[in-house]
């Protein structure tokens, strides 16, 4: 009986079919989020959209090329570059970027978004880590969808990893899926990897585009000792703690670090180091990267309220203040993003005049007041030529 | 530099077919280990390359 069933063409049959309605099954989950487009509505002070492969032509037609927007004033003054979706599971980073982009009003100078800078990380979920694929934002006019990504860029557009990334120039040994890391791959080559040339063009529209201050928007683990953080190239580093200290006064805790010089491929290190712009990183709490959390779920991205890592504040284990029946909220860690750029620009123009940006966006008060959904646009209402699908 | 990462990348899919290729040949044809927990194991491990080849994980 058993030889019988063991060589049984029907079994194996079965077996293969088993294994296809899997394989079409997760798939399609696979392939949806692959393909999903996140919707922009853009504020009136955009002016152009370029794309990645403006400044690196090989990035043209791949996952990894990404759109740039531009929101000029017309009247003479200083450049911002602001960076969302360097890791897309990090998502208040590229929200903000996107209520940014949404609501901006540019008075004086010109501010450049890139909300998804590392596109490809967007297309997929953190690998074995069963991660929701999307969380929802409410608004009065519907849900709207976004994507949870990854840390490092899809393997389908950057394949096969080396066994041991060596950046380029300093030759520094990092972790070999590091080469898929947008925040370890600057200041990037032409010709390299598919995330080395993103971080080349990166830095070409900083260098092209005379961008005088460029920050990088990121999340951190609660229990990572750099969250609730800038991190700044030495040059900025003045700007950024005059403005940790004025939001720490006024608004919210905000530290400030220096970026350490030999720990090579990063924003803060690189922007400044090879442009010159100033150079500045941001981090907000995200208890949902954190280790020691409940189940993966929507509402801890977006609420972020975990007993384990109420626990942990309890017995000294979080660098920051944490209430487990309040959590971290997404217009919370927006919120702080949105006036941590905006306490960043206001330093800079104090110190360098000659580059003021005058430009207003909505503030953390009014994202805890309001929440995100607030100001979002309907794009059913919008223009057409307002509406990007990214 | 780039054309050449496209080879690699190229060759690691042929590689992947041919894995595919080996896999569903020895889940309906093999010598050895021929229990049924072999062919759920084999029939299981077919599905990445599956969807590696379709450029969908």
């Amino acid at each position: 009986m058993s030889e019988k069933l063991n060589n049984n063409i029907t079994v194996k049959l079965i077996c293969f079919i088993i294994a296809a309605i899997l394989a079409i099954v997760a798939g399609i989950q696979f392939y949806d989020h692959r393909t999903y487009k996140e919707t922009v509505v853009v504020s009136d002070s955009f002016t152009e959209k370029k794309m990645l492969s403006d400044y690196v032509p090989s990035l043209k037609n791949t996952m990894a090329d990404t759109p740039v927007f531009f929101f000029d004033s017309g009247v003479e003054g200083g450049t911002v570059l602001y960076l969302g979706g360097t890791h897309p599971y990090e998502p208040a980073a590229s929200l903000s970027a996107f209520v940014m982009m949404e609501n901006i009003n540019v008075e004086k100078g010109r501010v450049i978004i890139i909300p998804q800078a590392n596109r490809s990380a967007t297309t997929l979920g953190m690998l074995g880590n069963a991660y929701p694929q999307y969380y929802h934002v409410d608004t009065e006019w519907g849900s709207v969808k976004y994507k949870i990504g990854d840390r490092w860029a899809h393997p389908l557009d950057s394949w096969p990893d080396p066994f041991t990334y060596r950046h380029y120039p300093s030759g520094l040994q990092l972790t070999y899926q590091d080469l898929r890391n947008v925040n370890r791959c600057y200041p990037g080559r032409e010709d390299g990897a598919p995330i080395e040339r993103v971080c080349y063009a990166i830095m070409e529209i900083i260098r092209n585009e005379k961008v005088d201050l460029a920050i990088d928007s990121h999340e951190a683990a609660v229990m990572y000792p750099v969250v609730e953080t800038y991190v700044a190239h030495e040059r900025a580093l003045d700007i950024a703690m005059m403005a940790a200290m004025n939001l720490s006064a006024t608004k919210f805790y905000m530290k400030c670090e220096a970026s350490p010089t030999n720990l090579r491929g990063l924003s803060h290190r690189e922007w400044g180091d090879f442009s010159d712009t100033l150079a500045i990183l941001m981090e907000t709490p995200q208890p949902f990267t954190d280790w020691i959390v409940g189940p993966m779920t929507e509402e801890l991205q977006t609420i972020g309220a975990d007993e384990f890592l109420g626990t942990a504040m309890e017995h000294g284990l979080t660098y920051v203040e944490y209430d487990k029946n309040v959590g971290c909220p997404m217009k919370l860690r927006v919120g702080r993003h949105l006036s941590g750029a905006a306490e960043a620009i206001d330093w800079t123009n104090a110190s360098f005049p000659e580059k003021e940006v005058v430009v207003n966006w909505p503030s953390y008060e009014e994202l805890m007041e309001h929440d995100c959904g607030y100001f979002l646009h309907d794009p059913a209402k919008a223009d057409t030529d307002k509406i990007f699908e990214i | 530099m780039v054309a050449a990462q496209k080879i690699i990348y190229y060759l690691y899919m042929l590689i992947t077919a041919l894995c595919a290729f080996f896999l569903v040949k020895h889940l309906f044809k093999r010598k050895e280990h021929k229990g049924i927990i072999n062919d759920i194991v084999y029939a299981l491990c077919i599905i990445p390359f599956i969807l590696r080849i379709l450029h969908i994980k």
